[in-house]
């Protein structure tokens, strides 16, 4: 295999890790200062898929136009539905111990994934892709699609914009005090809650947008919420539980890791060599554990 | 206030663990038919469930309409097994003993399929499977109680072999679901394509796992064998999110896909469906050229104003099978009902079909054909020149039927 070959591979990995983060990212965002692990994260996004997938139907399919009002309307659809989560339930279990906050997030996902059959039915949906990203851009010669360029550029725009936030601003800088002096804060005056609401609806922003990105990428089904938590989870515990730098570099490196594996292994010698890239995740995860239970970017628990 | 809220939340959740059970109080058992229906309704089982429990439906209603079975109703009971099979076992008990059904018809999964084939062997009532294709139920798995009306793993994995094999293609790719399905069904297609036709090779097999969204890091390795023909046992959303990733890489214009292209498949796909692309299908609304059919399409489109997917046809064929074996033996026992089951004659809506008695399979062939346009149906593509491979070219031959039964579990 020539060197061009493993650079496709390369930038086709990392647009399937730049998808990943998206989602990670407001999970990781959430768990860095509300100290919960959202389980009903991917089924936020599922809604999110699904919503576009009714907007789509509204408007022409596969204009640019369309797409846009996506992007615009549904993420902060999903933050909407997160405040209501987060004013009505999570906020009671903050100071609970993990085994509630999980049977919390997890009755969540049934709940949320059975409302979505309710509402679109059972059926796999596809939403066009908007024309003007539905062909390819020729890189050596090989025809690499352009929507997965355009989530190329998506991700790293939400990284450096998370990272500005966070820095740069005065609500980053509460957000940030929140993880580690939420009473003294609460002292100065800082109305705490509203901060954790607003970082809640952030993640489910991320979400969001994650499920107008993927309704484009793929065909959505009531699976995908399921798929994408696990995926997420396992990036997130790579990077680091709470660390948006170590979402980014978990998912990229599985993006990278799942496309490149088989290749390397088969050129190696390795028969069915695919089948380690679907337990590269898990094992990176299992790596990560032993060697660093906190994760690449995640500080070591006090 | 919190009161009243806990108070709904309460409610709420009694209504949530009861959910599934039907209410209607047990009518009188001697003038209906019992039949328990363990179906995978949630996640992603819900498609396969719409269409078959339409058909049912439909059935159940014409049946009664025309009088019944032995002068007795119909009336199907709907057990959840959620697609696992622990559940799937314990909801065939409950329809078996607490709802007293007679008869049970099987789910989408075959995982659940084989749990509840013992269930029936247990209890010794008939079940039908006609989305869950292992060949496991009528091999390995076999027991006389059930019979199966869907062409099984092997006889689609032979029969889009035996049907390629006439096509000049020699360089083939392979991606498929990392479980039992997709294993036994690349096997019989290599196995029966090295007979046939020796110098087609498969130059690359992948594996991926089941539900798998995205598909774009292996599609430019399968690119690099430059091959002639993918052959996929990824369905429904699957295979079309593999159509609609693979195409802005320039996929399609070197290479082929085949697949199993049923209509929810082709539904979902849409106009993302590239013409020109064989297929098969389990069995195609559009291309069974048989009276019967063609009632059962017009009724099915007036009833639910959709055409009836592939499950849909297969769900109400084993109804046809299921009562004419109760008409021919004049009870509602199963223990008498299945004597009639091996070799039986039915007039299914696929044609004058049998069930073969040494393992009670249907000879069901798949439909293959060329994916086209047609202006009948806006919203997705159909195959052309659909012919069905005969089941009885490609399914278990006696010998090897005996030696997989007689190493049964």
């Amino acid at each position: 295999m020539s060197v061009q070959f493993y650079l496709f591979l390369l930038i086709n990995g990392l647009s399937l890790g730049m998808l990943l983060f998206i989602i990670a990212s407001g999970l990781t965002l959430v768990f860095g200062v509300l100290r919960v692990i959202n389980f009903a994260h991917g089924s936020l996004y599922m809604i999110g898929a699904f919503l576009a997938y009714s907007l789509s139907l509204l408007m022409t399919g596969g204009s640019l136009f369309s797409f846009f009002v996506m992007l615009l309307v549904v993420p902060p659809l999903i933050a909407v539905i997160g405040f209501v989560l987060e004013y009505t339930l999570f906020r009671r279990i903050y100071r609970a111990e993990h085994l509630l906050q999980l049977l919390l997030t997890y009755a969540l996902v049934l709940i949320l994934d059975d409302l979505v059959r309710l509402v679109w039915g059972g059926d796999p949906r596809n939403v066009t892709r908007p024309e003007f990203l539905a062909g390819s851009v020729s890189f050596f010669g090989m025809a690499l699609p352009t929507y997965n360029v355009f989530i190329l550029c998506i991700g790293p725009a939400i990284a450096l914009g998370l990272w500005l936030m966070l820095y740069r601003t005065r609500a980053g800088n509460l957000m940030r005090a929140t993880v580690s002096y939420p009473d003294t804060l609460g002292a100065l005056g800082v109305n705490v809650s509203w901060v954790m609401t607003s970082t809640f609806m952030l993640g489910c922003w991320l979400a969001g947008l994650g499920g107008v990105l993927m309704s484009s990428f793929a065909n959505i089904d009531l699976a995908i919420g399921m798929e994408k938590i696990i995926e997420c989870f396992a990036v997130v515990v790579i990077g680091g539980l709470g660390s948006v730098g170590g979402a980014l570099l978990g998912s990229l490196i599985i993006g990278v890791g799942i496309t490149w594996l088989p290749v390397l292994l088969a050129s190696v010698g390795v028969q069915e060599a695919s089948r380690w890239a679907l337990v590269f995740p898990y094992a990176m995860m299992a790596v990560v554990l032993i060697v660093r239970p906190w994760g690449l970017f995640g500080k070591p628990e006090r | 206030m919190r009161r009243t809220v806990l108070k709904g939340l309460a409610i709420l959740f009694v209504a949530f663990l009861f959910g599934g059970g039907a209410l209607p109080a047990n009518s009188n058992a001697a003038d209906t038919i019992k039949i328990g229906f363990v179906a995978d309704v949630s996640g992603i089982g819900a498609t396969f469930y719409k269409s078959q429990k339409a058909a049912i439906d439909l059935f159940v209603q014409q049946t009664n309409a025309a009088g019944g079975v032995l002068g007795k109703k119909l009336e199907v009971v709907v057990r959840d097994a959620q697609l696992k099979p622990d559940i799937g076992a314990n909801m065939a008990r409950e329809l078996i003993l607490a709802e007293k059904c007679d008869f049970l018809i099987g789910p989408t999964s075959s995982a659940v399929a084989l749990a509840v084939t013992k269930v029936s062997k247990e209890f010794k009532k008939v079940v039908y499977f006609h989305t869950s294709n292992t060949e496991a139920l009528t091999s390995t798995d076999y027991q006389p109680f059930m019979f199966q009306v869907v062409p099984n793993t092997v006889i689609e994995g032979r029969g889009i072999a035996q049907f390629l094999s006439k096509k000049p293609f020699t360089k083939y790719v392979y991606i498929g679901p990392d479980y039992a399905y997709g294993h036994t069904q690349h096997n019989s297609f290599k196995e029966r394509m090295a007979q046939l036709k020796p110098d087609a090779k498969i130059l690359e097999t992948i594996w991926v796992k089941v539900g798998e969204t995205n598909y774009s890091p292996y599609i430019p390795t399968l690119m690099a064998k430059d091959p002639e023909m993918l052959f996929t046992s990824l369905w429904g959303g699957g295979s079309a999110t593999f159509i609609k990733q693979a195409k802005p890489y320039g996929f399609f214009n070197k290479t082929g896909i085949t697949s199993l292209y049923d209509l929810d498949m082709l539904r979902v796909a849409g106009m993302d469906m590239p013409e020109g692309q064989l297929g098969y299908a389990r069995a195609a609304f559009y291309a069974i050229d048989t009276p019967q059919m063609k009632e059962f399409n017009q009724k099915y489109f007036d009833k639910f104003k959709e055409w009836p997917a592939d499950w849909a046809i297969m769900a109400y064929d084993g109804l046809i099978a299921l009562t004419d074996a109760i008409k021919k033996v004049n009870s509602v026992d199963s223990e008498k009902v299945v004597t009639a089951i091996g070799g039986l004659k039915f007039k299914s809506l696929r044609g004058d079909r049998f069930i073969r008695a040494e393992d009670h399979m249907m000879n069901a062939g798949i439909y293959v054909g060329t994916t086209t346009k047609d202006p009948k149906y806006k919203d997705f593509l159909i195959m052309k020149d659909v012919v069905e491979v005969p089941a009885e070219q490609v399914w278990f031959s006696l010998d090897e039927l005996k030696k997989l039964q007689a190493g049964q579990k």
